[in-house]
């Protein structure tokens, strides 16, 4: 009798769990592949860009999802900044952990070799990287958020030639397919409108002391040095070397590379500096406040550019969702994505055929310890 | 104006290399007592960069006391690293030690990222924006701070080494721990004395260097790999060997930044371990071992 009763409550138990899970086999989550660096000199570029999708899938969550009610779920990856753990991140999140889509490509390093691995499978957002070949040499589903090194150096080289009036330049630039292209544009930008680059410096990702490089440039006597400098915590050094080793002139800062933290770790050595960006912090776009506000409940960092743009992709692969009205199918969310014009936090966004965004591209200034944009 | 660049450089590369040298004395000083090949050396130099940050920030305390109150915790840490991992393993086989080290250092990487946030920080001194100008030479008094502490711990080392009851007990454990333990040596002193020191020699070099770099959690590994480069360079066991591989390594490292290029300062770390290792395995001033 006994035994009989429990088989019943098991059946019982069993027919519920099916039900149930039907009932949230409908409501599965949207799962977004996070590829990110979390640890290494770019954990935490890695952790304010993971951040900014975090709050924007809280504020989306929050409105009732996606695709009537489904929620959507970050799936992280570390990529350490190296291009191997970014493809093994990538197979992984594809093969094992079935993701939905995947956002990822912060260094450029890491997305030029990640994007053969979502080739023409998978739905790939890629954020920060600048390099032209991302998307040159992309792929149906592939697509590109920030602006290209070539697109920022065109609007940064007419500034720095118009305004700044320096005669010559010099170099310190990562080591890596972004900084060499980054010297390859502005000697031919920059020596066109007749400034003397006077000499490159190149640094790895691992090194903590510039004085070398920087003793080197400062002999040369440079009215201006040039930082490409893509990671936090080296930026903030390098700034501060500038200075102590005497250097007097002018620093410039790399396009899209400014965020509080580095303002607030480089102390005075940024003070003045320029730089561009896709992201004016004192923008009113209502979007960008509510994520904002959303990011600051949530985190205790300052919302950074490098935030936005993980926000962006999460704010758009929702769009184009609903849009389309299913998670998977790549051919038509890549068919909305770039049929028209999108509404984001940045402001107004359209992709070209090729998956690569235009968007707007403000010149900032440091200024009393903040980023503001400057207004001609 | 060449030869003012050349000095800069060099005073550039002496200074980095100081950092090294202390980094690579306390990794040398427990292979050459204990012989033990510690892994987790590089996390107890980001522990002290990280201890003087919090130290400044949550004492209000200023940077000099804020160095020497880290330098002090972390040789405490030594004791519990001793206490808890190395003398308990102590009768293991020695790639059983190296291991467990390995797997400290991924520990206090990871609970450092826990702790204290993957963001950079900056160890704030007085001294790390204030220039000193010797003709043309321009050097911060951070840099000189590193140097000159630097010297001054390593000759306390030294003499305390050569002279002190336990400095002679330590060196009587190294040359042979089971007749150092017949003749009344306490073996277990000394792995706790050599662990204090060799901790907080690290400790010290993540105090000194905090100012001159932002920290994280990491650069821990980067730390320890310098210090094996200088360790081989100079022979494994040998303080007056860390001592000139370690400059060596700055200097070399700044000349060859300097006139080929900062991206070659790292291969050519790598090359002298591959040049010396096929040359002379046991260092510059190592004393052969053969097993």
């Amino acid at each position: 009798m006994k035994k009989t009763r429990w088989i019943l409550t098991a059946a019982a138990a069993l027919l519920a769990g099916s039900i149930f899970g039907a009932s949230a086999e409908d409501k599965a989550p949207v799962r977004i592949g996070t590829i990110a660096p979390l640890s290494g000199p770019g954990a935490f570029d890695g952790q304010l860009a993971v951040e900014g999708m975090e709050a924007m899938a809280a504020l989306i969550n929050e409105k009732g999802g996606v695709l009537g009610g489904r929620k959507l779920e970050l799936v992280k990856y570390d990529d350490k900044g190296n291009p191997e753990e970014g493809v093994s991140a990538a197979k992984r999140a594809i093969e094992q952990d079935d993701v939905d889509v995947i956002v990822g490509g912060w260094f450029s390093s890491v997305a030029l070799t990640m994007k053969e691995v979502t080739r023409d499978r998978i739905l790939n957002i890629m954020t920060s990287t600048q390099h032209p070949n991302t998307t040159k040499e992309g792929h149906k589903y592939l697509f590109r958020l920030n602006a290209t090194s070539t697109m920022m150096s065109d609007t940064y080289s007419k500034f720095i030639c118009d305004k700044m009036g320096l005669k010559t330049i010099a170099f310190i630039t990562i080591n890596d397919d972004y900084g060499r292209l980054e010297v390859e544009n502005y000697r031919k930008l920059l020596g066109q409108c007749g400034i003397e680059i006077l000499g490159n410096e190149f640094y790895n990702k691992e090194d903590t002391d510039f004085t070398t490089a920087l003793t080197k440039l400062k002999a040369l006597n440079p009215d201006a040095i040039y930082v490409s400098a893509i990671n936090t915590a080296q930026g903030a050094t390098i700034y501060r070397q500038i200075k102590q080793t005497g250097y007097q002139g002018t620093t410039i800062a790399s396009a899209g590379n400014m965020n509080p933290k580095l303002v607030e770790l480089s102390g005075k050595a940024l003070e003045g500096v320029y730089s561009v960006s896709l992201y004016a912090p004192d923008s009113d776009n209502p979007r960008l406040k509510a994520w904002a506000e959303q990011y600051g409940k949530m985190f205790s960092n300052e919302p950074a550019f490098i935030g936005t743009l993980g926000a962006q992709a999460v704010e758009l692969i929702a769009g184009a969702m609903d849009e389309v009205g299913d998670a998977r199918d790549y051919e038509k969310l890549a068919a909305a994505l770039k049929a028209h014009p999108w509404d984001t936090l940045l402001g107004t966004i359209t992709f070209d055929d090729i998956g690569q965004a235009q968007q707007n591209i403000y010149l900032v200034q440091v200024k009393d310890g903040k980023i503001t944009s400057v207004k001609e | 104006m060449d030869y003012i660049v050349l000095a800069q450089q060099i005073a550039n590369g002496l200074v980095n290399g100081m950092t090294y040298v202390l980094i690579a004395t306390g990794l040398t000083l427990v292979f050459s007592v204990l012989h033990i090949i510690n892994f987790a050396h590089g996390e107890f130099y980001m522990l002290g960069a990280f201890f003087t940050y919090f130290a400044a920030k949550l004492l209000g305390v200023d940077y000099i006391s804020a160095a020497v109150i880290a330098t002090l915790a972390v040789a405490a840490l030594g004791v519990l690293a001793n206490r808890l991992f190395f003398w308990p393993l102590r009768k293991e086989h020695e790639f059983t030690i190296l291991l467990s080290s390995l797997g400290l250092a991924l520990l206090l990487t990871n609970g450092g990222e826990l702790l204290f946030g993957a963001d950079p920080k900056y160890v704030d001194s007085p001294f790390a924006d204030s220039i000193v100008q010797a003709g043309q030479l321009v050097v911060t008094q951070q840099r000189v701070l590193i140097f000159v502490v630097g010297a001054v711990i390593l000759l306390a080392l030294n003499l305390f080494i050569r002279h002190s009851r336990m400095g002679k007990m330590m060196r009587a454990t190294a040359q042979n721990p089971e007749g150092a333990a017949l003749t009344g040596v306490n073996i277990r002193q000394v792995y706790t004395v050599t662990f204090v020191l060799a901790c907080g020699l690290a400790a010290l070099a993540g105090a000194l260097v905090g100012p001159t770099a932002m920290i994280f959690p990491t650069v821990g590994s980067w730390a320890v790999l310098k210090g094996f480069i200088v360790v081989i360079l100079g022979g494994l066991g040998s303080i007056p060997g860390a001592l000139i591989g370690g400059l060596s390594l700055g200097v070399i490292e700044a000349l060859a930044g300097g006139y080929i290029s900062l991206g070659f300062a790292q291969a050519i770390g790598y090359a002298i371990i591959i040049i010396v290792l096929l040359w002379r395995p046991q260092g510059l001033f190592g004393i052969a071992r053969r097993t």
